[in-house]
């Protein structure tokens, strides 16, 4: 398996496992290269859109559906608790792991909290409502904002 | 990309905020485009939707009109394949 297949892998599983970011330490160790070569690597899976990076280039701002920071989405599922970077990647957090989980979010406008319950399925039955200000062919150009 | 209430919240926050109203997405719809992109997302070989799959997707979920084209140019700047890297 190429380095950039073992080290996204490596990202994944670290969410997955503990619901934060890993560390360019944390990367190098389970991927076994050196952080010169994790930076690198990262860089390399910025150009591809499959992570956005903070200022500092090695800090994971997401790694879609996963939030590096806190957000206002959160999923808890199996004891871990997740941050999503938006109301789409909220429902792609329990997709990715293929498990139950519960969304926490709220609506933009009345602040009401959701709490929904989402099985391997899908969600329970609810009339809440998603809504995107960019369209589709604009949604990377400012990703965070999107 | 915000949870609302209701449309009626939707609206609300469209005129406080000035953002224009856009197609609303029901939850099971955004089940499924969640799935989609992401079901596969902690396998070696995860891809994302490319910007064909994407309107194919979109489609088969009733999500149709310009909105949804990654190819679109009509919301300013050119849309190019942009869509395909979420």
């Amino acid at each position: 398996m190429e380095l950039e297949v073992r080290a996204k892998l490596a990202i994944y599983e670290h969410f997955a496992a503990v619901g934060s970011r890993p560390s360019v330490d944390d990367i190098a160790a389970r991927v076994g290269v050196t952080v010169p070569g994790v930076r690198e690597v990262l860089g390399r899976l910025r150009a591809q859109r499959v992570l956005v990076l903070e200022a500092d280039g090695e800090s994971i701002r997401m790694a879609p559906p996963f939030s590096g920071v806190p957000t206002q989405h959160r999923v808890t599922s199996a004891g871990a608790s997740y941050f999503a970077n938006c109301a789409w990647d909220a429902l792609g957090i329990p997709a990715a792991l293929g498990r139950a989980a519960t969304v926490h979010s709220r609506c933009e406008q009345s602040l009401e909290s959701l709490e929904l319950a989402v099985s391997d399925r899908g969600p329970e039955g609810s009339d809440w409502l998603f809504h995107s200000v960019v369209p589709a062919a604009k949604w990377w150009d400012d990703i965070v904002f999107t | 990309m915000l949870f609302f209430r209701s449309e009626e919240r939707v609206r609300e926050w469209c005129s406080a905020t000035g953002h224009p109203l856009r197609p609303l997405v029901r939850m099971d719809q955004l089940w499924e485009l969640a799935h989609e992109w992401y079901s596969t997302r902690l396998q070696p070989d995860s891809r994302r939707p490319p910007p064909g799959e994407m309107r194919e997707i979109f489609a088969r979920l009733g999500l149709v009109g310009e909105f949804w084209n990654p190819h679109s140019d009509v919301f300013g700047g050119g849309g190019g394949a942009r869509g395909r890297a979420r």
